[in-house]
């Protein structure tokens, strides 16, 4: 197979996205991902192949270790078994997963919801009781958003419904109320990272831990972002624009890691 | 001598009471206890309480078919199809009560039920879930200092449904594949229901003992029911058939089209024979291809 080094077609979303969480892992990190999470096993995989060689991943749905193909399947197919170093039985794997604290360096998770503070809902929108939408649950989310030492969040879009003041339903817990209010609540330091969106990369203000711009994705306006937005976003400055994958980054990505490039499908 | 528990589909089922807490075993698409599922629809039982453990058509298909007045949710998702269809329908009409639990929920929960204790202790980790099912998770007393804690509350279900790939007629159940939690729902559960896909001598199995995660004293019965976890996977031996997923979840969109996909994959079918040749082998043959060098 001709490997080639530099690939100039603009990314799609699910590319963009993968590559922005890749490039903030740092080599031997332990990291865990959940069901459906194309975009998150790809910047896993992507990262293993660039600045992270020994990063350490785990499925959390069943359990494998280092899975690594050429192609995007569901971390949830057993398919995944074959290409693993490891498969970890769950009851095992709870011990670390529910109950250790720091065991992991990061997750990386999506969701329903995510408010100022990094809370994340993946349960319901409305009322739990009759609910607007029933989302699928929380299944490790709380574990991982607890106990992680940080964690990511991506969205695949940007709108005032995903990105609320508070959300309807905390499943995973971030920065709370904001300020010290996560460590008043007993949980171990962490809380989420980043946020990446189809619109820019989002951190947390150091005092208030309330949600700011980190930067904008090329072409979007403060005002566009803030628009679709359901709170007031902290703004420091001028933000810069996003550096987008570099053509040898989406080489390696659309070669190696998505070569039947699942990520332009799903999130054109 | 060991106790022969092999018995056929309906049998399985026939004493599972309307009413009845039913535990459901595999993960998502993998193993889930199908065939079990489809002749516990035929009996017409009614007004379950699910546990199930992450999970998608298992419990969404029960819920499509009436048998269902609540659930606990750890996830039930379709994953790459969206959301489960009829659980979604039914939890935003509000005719569907859900538990919302976590993973240390329910894993603390059937620890407590294993070891016959009320509850285990799991973080608490400032979710709104306590609030939500305060009857699933209380607050312990902490000191000062010290990492604040939850009782998670014993999760005994009546009778729990499961799918493996092979055992042997005395019940010694052996997985090719990960068990997922299906040996923490057994020992947790009062009544234990396990199809494979193939029954073999205790010979074989006694010659990989390894893979045996039921033993026999940890089950009630045992059916034999080639391909039961279709549509989902049977680890090592078929994978998940996505276009019947996809199907299903079509079907679930309209009355019409649901009530002709439960006449024609479940209430017509007496046998699980029968419900494969609703399928057509053509059809089997496209999933029985697996990548998987395990076994």
């Amino acid at each position: 197979m001709t490997i080639v080094k530099q690939d100039t077609e603009p990314p799609a979303l699910g590319e963009t996205l993968a590559v922005l969480l890749a490039r903030d892992m740092a080599d031997g990190e332990k990291v865990i991902i959940g069901t459906n999470s194309d975009i998150q096993l790809a910047a896993c995989n992507l990262a293993r192949l660039m600045q992270a060689p020994r990063l350490w991943w785990i499925s959390g749905p069943g359990g494998m270790v280092n899975p690594t193909r050429d192609h995007l399947i569901s971390t949830a197919d057993f398919e995944n078994i074959e290409s693993a170093e490891a498969w970890m039985d769950l009851p095992n794997m709870i011990d670390f997963i529910d109950w250790k604290i720091h065991f992991f360096d990061f997750a990386i998770l999506s969701a329903l919801q995510v408010d100022r503070h990094g809370n994340i809902n993946t349960v319901v929108v409305g009322d739990q009781a009759k609910p607007r939408v029933r989302g699928p649950g929380t299944v490790g989310i709380s574990a991982l958003c607890g106990l992680a030492k940080r964690f990511y969040v991506v969205l695949t879009r940007h709108d005032k419904s995903a990105f609320r003041p508070r959300v309807d339903f905390i499943c995973g817990p971030g920065h709370m109320d904001g300020g010290d209010s996560r460590e008043k609540a007993g949980l171990p330091p962490g809380g989420p990272k980043l946020v990446v969106s189809p619109l820019g990369v989002f951190d947390f203000e150091p005092t208030t831990k309330a949600m700011r711009v980190r930067s904008l994705h090329p072409g979007v306006t403060l005002e566009q972002v803030q628009a679709n937005t359901g709170f007031e976003l902290v703004v420091a400055g001028t933000p810069p624009v996003t550096e987008m994958p570099r053509p040898d980054e989406l080489a390696l990505l659309r070669q190696r890691v998505d070569v039947r490039r699942t990520l332009r499908r799903k999130f054109p | 001598m060991s106790i022969k528990k092999l018995v056929s589909l309906e049998d399985a089922v026939k004493d599972i009471p309307d009413g009845a807490s039913l535990g459901l075993g595999g993960w998502i698409f993998n193993s889930q206890p199908m065939a079990l599922v489809r002749a516990l629809i035929r009996r017409g039982v009614k007004d379950l309480d699910l546990i199930p453990v992450p999970s998608s058509i298992a419990p969404d298909l029960l819920i499509g078919a009436g048998c269902v007045r609540s659930t606990v949710c750890v996830f039930i998702s379709f994953e790459q199809f969206g959301l489960a269809p009829h659980f979604r329908r039914q939890a935003e009409a509000g005719t569907l009560k859900v538990i919302d639990m976590d993973g240390p929920g329910i894993a603390g929960g059937l620890r407590a039920a294993i070891c016959d204790m009320p509850w285990t202790a799991i973080p608490d980790l400032g979710t709104d879930l306590p609030k939500h099912a305060p009857q699933m998770y209380r607050p312990l007393p902490s000191a000062p200092g010290e990492r604040k804690m939850l009782a998670a509350m014993a999760v005994k279900p009546d009778v729990c449904l499961l799918h493996a790939q092979q055992a042997d007629e005395y019940g010694n159940v052996q997985y090719m594949g990960p068990p997922f939690f299906d040996a923490m729902l057994a020992q947790a559960s009062r009544r234990v229901i396990v199809s494979v896909d193939r029954i073999v001598s205790s010979d074989t199995i006694r010659r990989n003992n390894h893979l045996t995660k039921l033993p026999a004293a940890m089950v009630d019965a045992v059916v034999e029911a080639p391909w039961g976890a279709h549509p989902t996977a049977s680890p090592t031996l078929y994978r998940a058939d996505e276009a019947h997923l996809a199907e299903y979840v079509k079907a679930s969109a309209d009355g019409a089209a649901w009530a002709a996909y439960l006449q024609r994959h479940v209430r017509a079918p007496a046998t699980q024979a029968a419900y494969l040749d609703t399928l057509g082998a053509a059809r089997l043959a496209t999933v029985m291809v697996s990548e998987s060098t395990l076994v």
